[in-house]
């Protein structure tokens, strides 16, 4: 697999403040990549770097094969942009308003068939200030397309959305992920980079702290799934405590949670403790770590705090 | 070329579909040509005149009569307590006493005696006052000399003469036209660029290979040709309501109005380069715009200010601006009689647009 976007040793400061502090990185053609991250993490400054919207302090940028800061306007050309929070042209309907922009990259386009694509084909005679929150950010998503871009970057796609635009938004970007386009997308949404990533690269303080695909920051930030139990009689914790496994054992109001770095190996175990010691379990339950565990691990904080 | 041209056509229904700028564009500028229309500073106000007589002989309500067919004044007949009382409020410029006796009658053949005519004048009006007295004393005379039967030896003969006489909508109209184009290319330019910036549209459109040139060519195309319609339309009004004579060239006028245009769509741009939000648009665009609409000579000539202040409004571009429509639309000036006109209006066209690469961009200009 080709990559597309090279970024190497990329800082930008504004005064003495760092805003991305010398980070390396690359997204491979057709991949979904993400930067998670709390506010003011650097996120939005990189990809407004790679979009050729801000200088840089140093470092190179190389999108499809042409460096951001000597070919702007080319590398402009193929790739399709949402802004954080930006809105459009009053005036002007939205078939217009996306005809508008085929002209700035000097195209023609299929302007309803777009506006199908993100479900908005109803609504094109609206200006942009009839439309909800959700709706506009569709429309964001569109405007990004009318050069047919290589790659797509979202800054944010659903801050600010209701739970159910959410949804819509996720089900919108994973099928323009099947169309074969590279996405770089930021969020402050652990449960989104899950859903939607190929790879994640989480950023705090103007540095990406890790790079993986988000199996692989489960598995080896070492938060482990939690098992929890309740069981008919008295049992020590030190039993559960030596299962395979298991890294740690604690007592809990009605029963016992474990944490398990690999819960295929604890839970025979644990079943052959039960008939060994003649117990029966209860309530059991299985929980994934979420990237919201690996987070707060890596970074000793949550992540919007 | 093809990116400008779509642009140009989106920047025209956006103009044409904002109800705001046309408002100010089009029906405003009317609407103010309309009011100074109906105040009619043409008219010269009438010497409001008390005629305070008691009793008149037949000889002398003729003579009444006389005065209150002079079409100058505005004559009311009273006591002379209400009359007086009117003078001492500024309702009459004089009021004139007229003694019963005041014209012998011509049947009676006896030797007339003195008559006394008292006149209180109002000092506030005192120039229409004096008019009113010339008048009244003229019309003695002439009435003295019919009794007396002396010689006339002066005759004045008046002829009339067909003069293009300048009413007031003449004035009105080029700095009418001088004004809207001003306001049009200040103001729309001022708060649109800073409502695009402000709401990241700017930010937007860098994000496409677009050159921001060619944004800003095609909202000047927009904005020039507005100014254009501006002009045609205005003139129309003035010519068909009011009745103004323009006749000068129109091809020269039109050259003006986009001269114009440019020179304040300079200052539009770098206003809306200084202002941060919004918000700081109209309090700085009208910091420069205001005193500007009335010291340039828009609604009334700059000859009756003191004259240090008429050397700082010879600066004004805007001065400039009007003046120059004035000459050609009422004078029937060519080119060369505005050509220090012209210069001037150049000149400011080169200091504004020059101001606005400076103050105006298309990023966010942060440290």
């Amino acid at each position: 697999m080709t990559e597309i976007i090279r970024v190497k040793n990329l800082t930008k400061k504004y005064g003495d403040f760092i805003a991305v502090d010398n980070i390396s990185f690359s997204v491979k053609t057709g991949e979904t990549f993400g930067i998670l991250g709390p506010n003011g993490a650097g996120k939005t400054t990189t990809l407004e770097m790679i979009e050729g919207l801000k200088s840089l302090n140093a470092g190179e940028i190389y999108l499809d094969e042409k460096n951001v800061q000597e070919k702007p306007h080319e590398v402009k050309a193929v790739i399709g942009v949402q802004l954080q929070a930006s809105s459009f042209f009053d005036g002007l309907n939205l078939k217009e308003l996306l005809e508008t922009f085929a002209a700035l990259y000097d195209r023609k386009v299929d302007a309803l068939g777009l506006l199908k694509s993100v479900e908005l084909d109803d609504k094109w005679k609206s200006q942009v200030k009839q439309l909800s929150g959700g709706q506009k950010q569709r429309l964001s998503i569109a405007v990004g397309l009318v050069n047919d871009p290589k790659v797509l970057f979202l800054d944010e796609p659903t801050t600010g959305l209701d739970p159910q635009a959410r949804r819509n938004m996720w089900d919108l970007i994973t099928k323009i992920k099947k169309q074969g386009k590279t996405i770089v997308l930021t969020t402050h949404y652990m449960e989104e980079a899950e859903v939607l990533c190929d790879r994640i690269a989480i950023m705090d303080h103007a540095k990406i702290m890790v790079l993986d695909t988000p199996i692989n920051l489960l598995r080896n930030a070492g938060v482990g799934t939690s098992i929890t139990f309740r069981v008919d009689k008295q049992c020590t914790v030190e039993h559960f405590q030596k299962l395979p496994a298991v890294e740690k054992a604690v007592q809990e109001d009605h029963g016992y949670r474990l944490i398990s770095s690999n819960p295929e190996l604890t839970l025979p175990a644990l079943f052959k403790h039960e008939s060994d010691c003649s117990f029966r379990l209860f309530d059991l339950q299985l929980q994934q770590a979420t990237l919201e565990d690996v987070f707060l691990k890596l970074t000793g904080k949550k992540l919007r705090e | 070329m093809k990116t400008t041209l779509k642009l140009t056509s989106s920047v025209f229904k956006m103009f044409v579909r904002n109800r705001q700028a046309l408002f100010f564009t089009l029906f405003m500028p009317v609407l103010i040509m309309t009011i100074f229309g109906l105040i009619g500073f043409d008219r010269v106000p009438k010497t409001k005149v008390g005629l305070v007589a008691e009793n008149p002989t037949p000889a002398t309500q003729q003579f009444i009569e006389q005065i209150k067919n002079i079409s100058a004044f505005e004559v009311t007949l009273g006591k002379l307590d209400d009359e007086q009382t009117a003078l001492s409020k500024g309702e009459r410029a004089v009021v004139i006493q007229i003694p019963n006796a005041l014209i012998p009658d011509p049947a009676a053949k006896k030797v007339p005696t003195k008559q006394t005519v008292t006149i209180l004048q109002n000092i506030g009006q005192a120039q229409q006052a004096q008019t009113a007295i010339s008048v009244i004393s003229q019309l003695l005379d002439k009435t003295r000399l019919a009794i007396t039967q002396a010689p006339d030896i002066f005759q004045l003969e008046i002829k009339d003469t067909n003069a293009r006489n300048a009413k007031y909508i003449d004035f009105l109209l080029p700095g009418i036209v001088a004004m809207s184009i001003m306001q049009m290319a200040v103001f729309s330019v001022a708060f649109v660029f800073a409502d695009y910036k402000e709401k990241g549209i700017l930010k937007r459109l860098i994000a496409t290979p677009m050159k921001p040139r060619q944004f800003v060519t095609a909202q000047v195309i927009v904005r020039l040709f507005v100014a254009l319609v501006q002009t045609a339309i205005l003139m129309a009004i003035g010519i068909m309501a009011y009745h103004a004579q323009v006749i000068g060239s129109y091809p020269l006028v039109f050259l003006i109005s986009v001269l114009g245009g440019i020179m304040f769509l300079g200052l539009g741009f770098t206003i809306s380069g200084l202002a941060k939000t919004v918000e700081a648009v109209p309090a700085i665009a009208n910091l420069i715009v205001f005193p500007m609409l009335f010291l340039s000579g828009v609604f009334f000539p700059t000859t009756a200010m003191p004259e240090w202040l008429q050397h700082v409004v010879n600066y004004l571009p805007l001065t400039h601006f009007a003046t120059a429509l004035r000459e050609v639309m009422g004078d029937g000036a060519g080119w060369v009689a505005i050509a220090h006109h012209i210069y001037w209006m150049a000149g400011w066209a080169v200091i504004l647009v020059g101001l606005s690469v400076f103050t105006f961009g298309f990023e966010e200009k942060r440290v």
